[in-house]
């Protein structure tokens, strides 16, 4: 009764700092070691990190919660206070139930003994008596899928072996509340998926889970509901849908910035060669870039489908009658997404002087989500670069229907015959 | 102080799975394994007595400490226990930092773990100590007795005084990394400073005397060498003597690393 009324996880004003320390400049003496008892007592300001500032939420019974935010953004150590290892430096949390952490994991196997023993040892580390791990030991050789290898020293495993059977060990603790950092990222496709798998049947039984990751992807499959954090303080919380597009349109506001920034400082070269970013006779100029939506405000992160303008400034300082603008997109990968140019489409180029602004109107641009690049050019009809820029913008596209692939086309199901499917809930 | 007893009590389980995990692993692909934990101890045993018993040979004639090997082994694999101990310990929160930054595991337990792994290598080599007991008395030596049966008391009142000098030097150990090098020197100090290589009473200065007796393993060697060798009960100022080294060490112990364990974590 008490476990529905009250959260799993509560946590309210916690702040967290750390010592920032020189090396050697620990403390003065032994005895200010003892006495001092608290590190962050009697030391100045500046020497004080605060990885969390006033952190308040409370996690109910059955929910899965998400925190993100860039490195450094105290995610992890968010973690780490709930799970305990680390004390806050004030505020309260709250934890309510066995709690299980992986955030290392198989923390602890000692790489000269086997895997069989080093199961019992990191169930014992992670709370778990003997005739428990007796009990679940062939499901966590199942999970992990390594039968044929338990007798063998932990030394010999691959990194995806060792995390398989840490993973495994972990999620058979049978733990109220699991906290998740980022361990899915490691071992191979199959078995992150296997993981992910295991962790929404965890959360089908109505237990808790809090998961840090920079997966943004799984933290929207996976969560009710997200932090985000940026250095130590909360930036958001909520749905996860609207909290992540705020996160990556600040990401990608920054990236595009700094890329933009940094392209536009790129030097002109006279001959493409290797990995220059801008070459051309300069006979004309690209001045500008930029990506607007319908109210011509710029933009870095736009949805799949949104109608979106690319806008050129042009400068021309004497008049130019053989020219065309180009542009093209393309992934951090090189694939090339589309592109085209007005000799393509038709134009032909009469007269260039002076400034010129050209505009590619796109009503519905419907890329898969991921980063993108845009190159941009003007150059002759013959293809001699007046000023091409590669990689003059990046951008970002996100989508609200799940897929893969470069193209999202508009579509719909439509299914007959003996096959039944459930309408999706949303 | 008393928390961190109750904690290694209430972790027992994990403090006998990580001892054994220490065991299993520490002789795992030699080909003599384990028996390693007997060699060791002989061939030093072997030195010393080559050394100390024949090219210096000391005391002979006027103490009761005939044949001196038996004497020799009888301080010197309690030594070796708490030796590894101190040295093992120092280092254990460094070694096992890991562990301690990466899942919620009680901090106090990796030094424990040096003073139990040492204390069943110690235990392992009783038997070699029972032979030569027997073997001496075949011989016609007057070692051994029914004083052996207090053996297991004096172990158990070393047993807090390790806990709390591997607690206090490991949590020190992760703030000054000089501690490690410290310990290191003050072992070796403390072993010929010991009368372990020769008895007590062949030392003629007095000032030198007190010095051995400031030693705090002088009176846990000097019970050993009385329930093993001489066989006999060791005095009632010993014993006393062995507590208080053994409360104080432990609750200063303790101590020292409640004040740190806050910082342990993030600094280990």
């Amino acid at each position: 009764m008490t476990e529905e009324t009250s959260p799993a996880i509560r946590v309210a004003h916690l702040v967290k700092s750390y010592r920032r320390m020189a090396p050697g400049a620990q403390f003065r003496t032994l005895k200010s070691a003892l006495l001092q008892r608290s590190l962050t007592r009697g030391l100045h300001s500046d020497e004080v990190v605060s990885a969390l500032r006033d952190i308040s939420f409370e996690i109910p019974a059955g929910e899965a919660f998400g925190v993100i935010g860039g490195n450094g953004s105290g995610k992890s150590t968010l973690l780490k206070v709930v799970a305990g290892i680390l004390q806050p430096s004030s505020g309260q949390v709250e934890v309510t139930g066995r709690v299980a952490a992986l955030i290392e994991l198989g923390a602890g196997f000692h790489p000269e003994i086997s895997g069989r023993e080093n199961v019992y040892i990191n169930g014992a580390v992670l709370g778990l008596r003997r005739e428990e791990i007796d009990r679940q030991y062939d499901a966590i050789v199942e999970f992990a899928g390594l039968e044929d290898f338990m007798e063998e020293p932990v030394k010999n495993y691959s990194s995806g072996m060792y995390v398989r059977l840490g993973f495994a060990v972990a999620i058979h603790t049978d733990p109220r509340i699991l906290l998740v950092d980022e361990v899915l990222a490691v071992g191979d496709e199959a078995f992150a998926h296997r993981c992910v798998r295991r962790i929404e049947e965890f959360l089908e039984t109505g237990r808790t889970l809090l998961f840090v990751s920079h997966s943004l992807d799984l933290v929207e499959r996976l969560c009710d509901r997200v932090l985000w954090l940026e250095k130590g303080v909360p930036r958001g919380l909520g749905p996860p849908r609207r909290v992540i597009d705020a996160y990556r349109q600040a990401v990608a506001e920054e990236e595009g910035r700094a890329h933009s920034e940094a392209a536009q400082a790129v030097p002109v070269k006279r001959e493409g060669d290797g990995e220059d970013l801008r070459w051309g006779s300069r006979e004309a100029e690209i001045r500008a870039v930029r990506l607007l939506d319908e109210e011509g405000q710029e933009v870095f992160v736009f949805a799949s489908g949104q109608a979106v303008t690319l806008e050129m400034e042009i400068w021309a300082p004497r008049e130019l009658e053989d020219f065309t603008f180009g542009i093209a997109m393309t992934t951090p990968r090189g694939v090339e997404c589309w592109g085209t140019n007005t000799d393509l489409a038709g134009y032909v180029g009469e007269s260039l002087k002076g400034e010129a602004t050209v505009r590619v109107e796109c009503p519905s641009l419907r890329l898969g989500p991921g980063e993108y690049f845009l190159d941009v050019a003007v150059h002759s009809r013959d293809g001699a670069p007046y000023d091409y820029r590669k990689k003059a913008l990046s951008f970002t596209v996100t989508s609200t229907t799940r897929g893969v692939g470069l193209y999202f086309p508009q579509h719909h199901w439509k299914i007959s015959g003996g096959a039944r499917l459930r309408r999706p809930s949303e | 102080m008393i928390s961190v007893a109750l904690r290694a009590v209430r972790f027992r389980g994990l403090l006998a799975t990580l001892t054994q995990r220490e065991l299993q692993a520490r002789y795992r692909g030699s080909a003599l394994g384990f028996l390693w934990s007997l060699v060791n101890p002989l061939l030093l045993t072997a030195v010393y007595s080559l050394v100390f018993g024949w090219i210096l040979a000391p005391g002979r004639g006027n103490v009761p400490t005939e044949p001196y090997s038996v004497f020799l082994i009888s301080g010197l694999f309690p030594w070796l226990w708490a030796s590894t101990a101190l040295l093992e310990g120092t280092v254990a929160l460094a070694t096992n930092s890991g562990l301690i930054r990466k899942a919620v595991f009680p901090v106090e337990l990796p030094p424990l773990v040096s003073v139990f792994s040492g204390l069943v290598h110690f235990l392992f080599a009783l038997p070699v100590l029972a032979v030569a007991l027997v073997v001496g008395r075949g011989l016609g030596y007057p070692v051994g007795g029914w004083g052996a049966l207090l053996l297991p008391l004096v172990i158990l009142l070393q047993i807090p005084m390790l806990c709390g000098a591997t607690l206090a030097l490991a949590a020190l150990n992760v703030l000054f990394k000089d501690v490690r090098d410290i310990v290191s020197n003050l072992i070796t100090v403390l072993f010929f400073l010991a009368p372990i290589i020769y008895p007590l009473s062949t030392i003629s200065q007095p000032l030198v005397v007190k010095i051995v007796r400031l030693n705090p393993f002088t009176p846990f060697t000097e019970a050993y060498q009385a329930v093993l060798f001489f066989g006999i009960a060791p005095s009632a100022s010993l014993w006393i003597h062995m507590g208080a080294v053994s409360l104080v060490t432990w609750l200063a112990g303790a101590w020292i690393f409640e004040r740190l364990r806050d910082t342990l974590v993030e600094m280990s």
